[in-house]
């Protein structure tokens, strides 16, 4: 396995994925398996205990923007681990942590009445940042299959890896629902 | 390959500087406006088993893959930890109750996360309250000693995030493929690769030499400071430094990797935990996953360019460090 990966390495085939222990999804994975697909600003995030003060947990309220997905309320509602409550804080590794203007688009497991959380721990948050050159919004470029192809390696570096501007994200999105590859 | 790595040697200019050597990617969390490192002062660390089965193995089953994969850190002689088994307890890992507990939760919500490692920080002092590992027993597991089909297996995620619970970060030490069903790991040179192997597989359960490294430069034996040695320098991008490139140590001898990043903004980066001799470095941006997985968010991570190799075989001295590596890259 080794020699494998050395021969990718010293090809440029050397790439990555996410937090903790994952099992990672595919984009399309992350688009159908969330009930609520959302861009907006976070306004609020509030730590508090859980499960009759056993664990922390953080609720973080989202000014919402555009909904690709489910609701559409103003504002969404949804839980991470972790959190803050006095001198004590709560870490989990590879959760994501919030703070109050955080701009991002967000892919949500909502079952039943309960808070909705974050699809695959932190596979479902796609920051937003803007590129200081043109002043674009824009977003990672999510890891998506195209449709019938054998398997693919996900090069890392790979030219064409450029960040995706926010627009065009959505209309990604919407594709993906649709039923399309892209 | 050999030809490559012979073009590589050829190519060789020797930089020996006795810098000592430091950074890692190391745990760490916010508290106000600064960073809390995430590790233990007093050892040995005192774990709890929860006296529960889950996913198809046994509480006992449990501690006794969770012993290996303790007994399989702290053998590692570069670094100064030790671990002790300290019975089985009805407590859950993700109570924060002050007790460091392993053991089976079920989350069906969570149902691409096999694993992870929770900590509670005192924010005043610094100091580990507990630490938890929760194993997901949504999924089937197994703790055979070749595995089984469609079953995770427990030895390899418990050395994973014991390896979080000793204070290692993630490692960006492996490769993935996408194919219908999702994406998944072709093959990993760190156990502290964040995504895991397919169900069945053991590969997990040996930790590699970017594994040793990093806990190393964590807890320092005096065999680490004496045997092992580093490689600095910087990232540059249109003369700017890059912040969160992945460096890439590729020792000629041995064919063992160890990554390190640039962690600051002018692109100055530390690999640590080099065994002596000849290196060949590579840089590329993790421009492929979820960057958070690695570095804090409010950090302004470039990916945007193209991996490179350096022009020049790098030496690493023994015990001592190499210094001022300067790699620039391009922008996509």
């Amino acid at each position: 396995m080794r020699f494998l990966l050395l021969i990718l390495l010293l090809l440029g085939f050397v790439p990555v994925l996410s937090a903790t222990v994952l099992v990672p999804a595919e984009f399309r994975e992350i688009v159908s398996g969330s009930q609520i697909i959302v861009h907006g600003r976070v306004s609020d995030v509030r730590a508090e205990w859980i499960d009759g003060r056993r664990r922390i947990e953080s609720v973080i309220t989202l000014e919402a923007s555009s909904f690709y997905r489910g609701t559409s309320a103003g504002t969404v509602t949804f839980r991470v681990p972790g959190g803050q409550i006095g001198r004590y804080k709560s870490v989990t590794v590879g959760a994501p942590e919030f703070k109050a203007g955080d701009e991002v688009v967000l892919f949500l497991k909502a079952r039943g009445p309960s808070v909705p959380q974050v699809f695959g721990l932190n596979q479902g948050v796609f920051r937003v940042q803007v590129d200081q050159r043109t002043g674009r919004r824009t977003v990672s470029q999510p890891i998506v299959m195209a449709r019938g192809i054998t398997p693919q390696p996900v090069l890392r570096g790979a030219p064409d890896r450029q960040p995706l501007p926010l627009d065009q994200f959505a209309t990604q999105i919407r594709s993906v629902l649709q039923g399309g590859a892209r | 390959m050999k030809r490559l790595l012979t073009l590589l040697a050829t190519l060789a200019c020797v930089a020996i500087t006795t810098e000592p050597a430091s950074a890692y990617l190391k745990l760490g969390t916010r508290v106000g406006s600064g960073t809390v490192n995430l590790r233990w002062e007093d050892f040995p660390v005192r774990y709890f088993i929860t006296n529960t089965a889950g996913g198809g193995v046994s509480a006992t089953q449990l501690r006794q893959a969770v012993d290996r994969a303790f007994a399989n850190w702290t053998a590692v002689e570069t670094a100064s930890i030790s671990a002790e088994f300290a019975g089985f307890t009805q407590a859950r890992p993700n109570d924060d109750d002050g007790l460091t507990v392993i053991g089976f939760v079920n989350l069906p919500d969570q149902d691409r996360t096999l694993g992870a490692t929770s900590f509670l920080v005192d924010t005043v002092s610094g100091e580990i309250v507990e630490a938890e590992i929760y194993l997901n027993s949504f999924f089937s597991w197994s703790v055979a000693s070749a595995g089984e089909a469609n079953r995770f297996d427990v030895e390899s995620i418990a050395l994973h995030e014991i390896g979080h619970l000793f204070g290692l970060g993630h490692s960006a030490l492996g490769e993935t493929e996408l194919r219908s069903g999702g994406r998944r790991v072709l093959a990993a040179e760190a156990v502290m690769f964040p995504v895991a192997f397919s169900a069945g597989s053991t590969a997990g359960r040996t930790l590699r030499a970017d594994d040793i490294a990093g806990i190393s430069e964590i807890y320092p034996s005096s065999v680490y400071r004496r045997e092992r040695g580093s490689i600095s320098g910087r990232i540059t991008k249109s003369s700017q430094g890059v912040l969160g490139a992945h460096v890439v140590a590729f020792n000629l001898r041995t064919g063992k990797l160890v990554g390190g990043f640039s962690l600051n903004e002018d692109g100055s980066f530390v690999i640590a935990g080099l065994e002596p001799g000849a290196h060949a470095l590579r840089v590329e941006p993790l421009d492929d996953g979820d960057v958070e997985s690695f570095f804090d968010l409010t950090l302004n991570i470039d990916v945007n360019f193209r991996a490179k190799f350096h022009d020049r075989v790098v030496v690493v001295p023994r015990g001592g460090g190499t210094g001022d590596v300067q790699i620039r890259v391009q922008p996509k």
